[in-house]
């Protein structure tokens, strides 16, 4: 693939410059500090007088604790102490997961501790701290409880039911939340359809598996009153929030440090109870207290997600236009809401998402959202998608094949026109610059289906089945507020950038975007060296500080190049034009006459410039020698937010061939094509990452990740033995091209990127594995779709 | 998921340390430690002291010993793989080997490791069986050799008593007539399988004359089809009656990734899968 990339954004000015950078495949500085091993996760922080914690779990899904007794465990050698809810209690306030924009959602306040009763297997109800994690664990081993095992309600699908077991007595039953979108009439649109189809999906629980475990080391100062908190997470100011509000500090005497972080998909931008603890107990104790979740730990308290069945119903007429799409999708959530984010987004994700990409006239969809004694289930990685995308895409081919029509010419048929935005989705949200035609069309040059198609046909009598897919989704990218603050939950949609030249000509960068390594610091670097005229090596970034960088979101919801590029774009202009004036200035010229270039300020007409690092010892150390009134403000900072709509969407086209072997059940990807439009690329080579990262989790979901339980609620496969995520021999060929349609709500016009391939990649596959066992008569609607599940739907077994 | 204190023993010798074994009954052996070191990890054991005989000289070595091929117990499943007798002698090993977890693993995992811990689903055990293997141990009273067919016992269980050491597997070399095939089914690459076959097969021309099949990650121990065995001699692969007989002589024990009627499927085709590969 060719590194350098036309760059199709007017706003952004030709590539046939120099110092021009957007669009440009360039290496990422900071993977060489990776590869050499000197990145600084939160485990390698070593702060003097630091104590460590182990946490007793609860072994049980649904528990009461009759009786507590640490008092053996407090004498295991290496113990400092150990706390239960009371002593942690004192230090830290309950919190609710609810928000108040979504409709109705009941969740009861929960504590870093579970007091009386434990409500799933894996809740933290007890804390060992001890010079070492180690001398913690054998404390562990040391504490009585007497427990009292309850009925557990570990079924979704039963949660509502009249003799379920109730999770939290005061709420009555163990719904959260439901909502239902009803857009005209579907029940007369099914009357006069053509053809009804119907299916229903199951989709497994599934968790992130980040490589850097959740960790954190809280420090509190009693002589500043100030906490400071190193933290693997996504949002820094969030979690500066929420520990002021919890720990009852002065917001402005909280910091929230977050380094290098080894992944995090979602799963570390919520609040956990035991990293609650862990700052309470440094507030307590006025120590550095340090938890990192061991890999155990992680399976049973890192958030899960999906955990859905749901049904569908689709509606077309003789040529396949739809006429009606009804969905009703049930989702199980472990016994609390997260908070502060709630555990409602992903449901909400669903039915607002299906059917998207296409004309739908009468649309219904209900959600229903219930407790359970499982792990906690929140937003992770493409929050909703896989779901959405797969019930919609699952309809459009059980309709294709109903009325006998292609698989892209029914798409094709029923795509909101590319010059018919803005538009809406089906559910009612608005969608702007989005290329479900154009996506399509190259999709299908590059797959080639007509030979997919022989091939399939040769194969039909064969051991080995061959089927295909092809998918088109919107991807959820660059939330405006109305996706949580408006809803009372401190979560900035606004983020900022700072960018300042120094006495040495060198510029920083600081921003309150954060990097997990996804090269978010490799694209702020790009943005502002080419707005500004300078080598890439001349920038310096810093991200991940309260202290150090400007107020903002952080990363999630594929924002930081959308919202978070385009503080420093402005940033850098408004930086540049200072630059100018000064320049101008000193040189006795038209600042028009000016530009920077190598980071040199030159007369575009010839003559000589000033370098910057000239011009700035001019400004810092002989400032005397500016003319009189001359502005030295050499620092600038922007702010960016989308405003007037709720996202900024993405689309993709997505293919798959598969082979399923008859025998053994094992489906083998041979190939994968996705067509992203992402507006403007920074960074190509880092967006197909992201569309090749995505796509193999996405392939995660679809064919491995589970988490097993059994039916007392107990999580089976809590190791990277047992639990199932794609490596490198079962990543294949993934194709990726792009359509590019520029965002119109920003200059550098680029959306979101992260997520898409998560979204697709199950729904694409999924029908790929049904196109394959269709000559069979035979289809597997839940996933992962496992060797064991094929064989069965085949007869095998 | 730190392991509780033990104590650590780096033995010299062999003797040193079956006599530290026998003297510590809460003792354990340590070699590449892939097995092992995870379960005190997760603090499924917690042993009083590790015997590391991996400093141990010599005990990796892999010679021709008049009809046999001998693997010392020490030698990583790298070491075999990259053995130029192995190549020569007993390449379907390093087929085998290639199919055992991944290159980090196998440069640590040792050969005497996999033999004597006897996890039902891993490959060695099973193809110690298939190629009637001998083990040797050594204890307080000397030498022994049990034949591989007698060592697994039942699950994680083997005859090595405790003061007991396996120093080496010896095979009995292949004639030109005699086959070793394996196939297993795997979720992953790498992965323990779902069910896995080791084939002794030997030829007249094309027709088999005798047949060993044993297979891995079904049960509790190496299970030998041996009636299933004859049928396929006699009648050739017919898998309504080969899987009727499989399921008479094995009992299948399902797991995460499979269910028993799963692997019972699975033992059958294997069969089929075997056969296919055979040159004849
Ligand atoms: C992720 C992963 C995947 C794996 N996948 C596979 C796989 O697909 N197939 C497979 O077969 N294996 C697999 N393994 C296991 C691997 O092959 C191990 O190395 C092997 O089973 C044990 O060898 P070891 O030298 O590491 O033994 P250790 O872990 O050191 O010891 C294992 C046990 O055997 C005992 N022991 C070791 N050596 C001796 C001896 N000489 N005498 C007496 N007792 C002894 C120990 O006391 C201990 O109880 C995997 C391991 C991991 C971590």
């Amino acid at each position: 693939m060719d590194d350098i990339k036309v760059n199709q954004n007017p706003k952004l000015g030709s590539m046939d410059r120099p110092n021009s950078y957007i669009g440009r495949s360039l290496p990422r500085e900071n993977a060489k500090k990776h590869l050499e091993g000197g990145g600084q996760f939160v485990d390698d922080l070593v702060l003097p007088r630091m104590l460590h914690v182990a946490f007793l779990r609860s072994p049980f899904a649904h528990a009461e604790i009759k009786s507590i007794n640490v008092e053996e465990a407090k004498k295991s050698p290496g113990v400092f102490d150990v706390y239960t809810a009371k002593e942690i209690d004192e230090y830290c306030t309950p919190w609710v997961g609810t928000l108040g924009h979504l409709g109705e959602m009941r969740s009861p306040e929960q504590t870093p501790l579970a007091k009386k009763i434990a409500r799933w297997q894996g809740e933290p109800i007890a804390v060992v701290i001890a010079n070492n994690r180690a001398q913690a664990e054998d404390a562990l081993e040391l504490i009585e409880v007497d427990w009292e095992e309850k009925d557990a309600q570990v079924d979704m699908e039963t949660a509502l039911d009249d003799n379920a077991v109730v999770i939290h007595p005061e709420l009555g039953s163990n719904l959260f939340w439901t909502r239902t979108v009803n857009q005209g009439d579907v029940n007369q649109a099914f009357e006069t359809s053509h053809a009804v189809v119907q299916t229903t999906l199951d989709f497994a629980r599934h968790t992130g598996v980040t490589l850097e475990s959740r960790g954190i080391v809280a420090d509190w100062n009693k002589s500043e009153g100030k906490i400071t908190i190193y933290h693997n997470g996504q949002a820094p100011h969030m979690m500066q929030h929420i520990i002021a509000k919890h720990l009852e500090v002065n917001e402005g005497l909280v910091r929230i440090v977050s380094r290098d972080v080894g992944g995090s998909f979602g799963i570390k931008v919520h609040v956990y109870p035991d990293e609650m603890a862990v700052a309470a107990i440094s507030k307590k104790l006025g120590r550095p207290i340090k938890f990192i979740a061991d890999r155990l730990e992680s399976f049973t308290t890192d958030i899960h997600a999906r955990c859905h069945k749901i049904s569908g119903k689709l509606g077309v007429d003789k040529e396949g236009k739809i006429l009606a799409m009804e969905i009703n999708d049930l989702s199980g959530i472990g016994p609390f809401s997260m908070y502060p984010r709630t555990s409602a987004i992903e449901t909400n994700q669903v039915l607002n998402l299906s059917g998207a990409p296409y004309v739908i006239p009468n649309y219904k969809a209900v959600g229903t959202v219930v407790f359970q004694n499982k792990t906690p289930m929140c937003q992770y990685r493409a929050v909703g998608h896989p779901i959405a995308v797969a019930i919609t895409e699952a309809l459009i081919d059980k309709a294709a094949n109903k009325i006998d029509i292609g698989l892209s010419e029914i798409r094709k048929k029923n795509f909101i026109p590319d010059n018919a935005y803005p538009n809406k989705t089906p559910s009612g949200v608005p969608l702007e610059d989005l290329s479900h035609e154009a996506s399509m069309d190259k999709l299908l040059t590059m797959m080639n289906i007509q030979d997919i198609e022989k091939e399939k046909i040769a194969n039909l009598d064969k051991n080995v089945l061959c089927g295909y897919g092809v998918i088109s989704m919107c991807e959820v990218t660059n939330p405006s507020p109305l996706f949580y603050g408006v809803g009372g939950a401190h979560i900035s949609s606004q983020d900022g950038a700072s960018i300042r030249l120094e006495g040495s000509g060198a510029i920083h960068l600081s921003s309150s975007i954060t990097e997990q390594g996804q090269g978010t610091e490799a694209i702020m670097k790009q943005i502002a060296a080419d707005q500004l005229g300078v080598s890439m090596d001349s920038v310096r970034v810093t991200l991940g500080d309260t202290d150090a960088t400007p107020y903002g979101g952080g990363t999630w919801a594929s924002r930081g190049a959308g919202i978070g590029g385009e503080a420093v774009l402005k940033a850098a202009r408004i930086l540049k034009d200072n630059i100018l004036d000064i320049a101008a200035a000193i040189m006795q010229t038209d600042k028009n006459s000016l530009d920077v270039e190598n980071n040199t300020v030159i007369r575009k007409n010839g003559g000589e410039g000033i370098t910057l690092q000239q011009l700035a010892e001019t400004v810092y150390y002989r400032g005397h020698e500016l003319p009189k009134g001359t502005n030295p403000e050499l620092l600038a900072t922007a702010s960016f937010l989308i405003e007037g709509i709720p996202f900024v969407f993405t689309n993709s086209a997505m293919g798959c061939k598969v082979s399923i072997d008859q025998d053994t059940g094992i489906i083998k990807i041979d190939k994968f094509w996705a067509v992203e439009d992402c507006g403007t690329q920074i960074n190509p080579k880092l967006v197909e990452e992201q569309i090749r990262g995505g796509v193999i989790q996405g392939i995660g979901g679809a064919l491995f990740e589970e988490c097993v339980y059994d039916d007392q609620g107990n999580m089976q496969n809590a190791t990277m033995a047992d639990y199932l995520v794609p490596m490198a021999y079962e990543m294949p060929d993934i194709i990726v091209d792009h359509v590019t349609t520029n965002s119109g709500r920003s200059i550098i016009g680029a959306k979101g990127a992260g997520e898409a391939g998560t979204g697709g990649a199950p729904a694409v596959i999924m029908n790929a594995v049904n196109n394959a066992l269709k000559h069979h008569g035979t289809e597997v609607l839940s996933q992962p779709i496992t060797p064991e599940k094929i064989l069965r739907a085949l007869g095998k077994i | 998921m730190k392991a509780p204190d033990f104590s650590y023993f780096e033995a010299q010798n062999i003797e040193d340390a079956i006599k530290y074994k026998s003297e510590d009954d809460e003792a354990v052996i340590l070699a590449g430690g892939q097995s092992l070191l995870p379960a005190l990890n997760m603090r499924l054991s917690s042993p009083s002291c590790l015997i590391d005989i991996s400093k141990i000289n010599n005990l990796n070595e892999i010679k021709i010993e008049g009809d046999f091929i001998n693997i010392g117990a020490l030698a990583t499943h790298s070491d075999v793989m990259n053995n130029d007798l192995v190549h020569e002698k007993l390449p379907c090993l390093v087929d085998i080997l290639k199919m055992v977890a991944h290159a980090a693993i196998r440069n640590k995992g040792t050969h005497g490791g996999s033999i004597a811990y006897g996890d039902p689903a891993a490959e060695l055990p099973a193809f110690a069986v298939a190629m009637n293997a001998e083990i040797v141990l050594s204890g307080l009273s000397g030498q022994r050799i049990v034949n591989a067919k007698d060592f697994y016992l039942g699950l994680f269980e083997t005859d090595l008593k405790s003061d007991e050491i396996l120093i080496a597997i010896r095979y009995p070399l292949l004639d030109v007539n005699q086959h070793l095939i394996f196939d297993e089914v795997c979720r992953r690459h790498g992965d323990y399988a779902m069910a896995g076959l080791m084939a002794k097969v030997e030829l007249d021309q094309s027709k088999i004359n005798n047949l060993d099949l044993v297979y891995f990650a079904t049960g509790d121990k190496p299970n030998v089809g041996q009636n299933t065995a004859k049928l396929v001699i006699d009648d050739g692969y017919d898998y309504e009656k080969l899987k009727k007989s499989l399921a008479s002589e094995i009992d299948f024990a399902g797991d995460l990734n499979s269910s028993s009627e799963m692997k019972l499927h699975l033992a059958t085709i294997l069969i089929n899968k075997i056969l296919n590969k055979l040159e004849r």
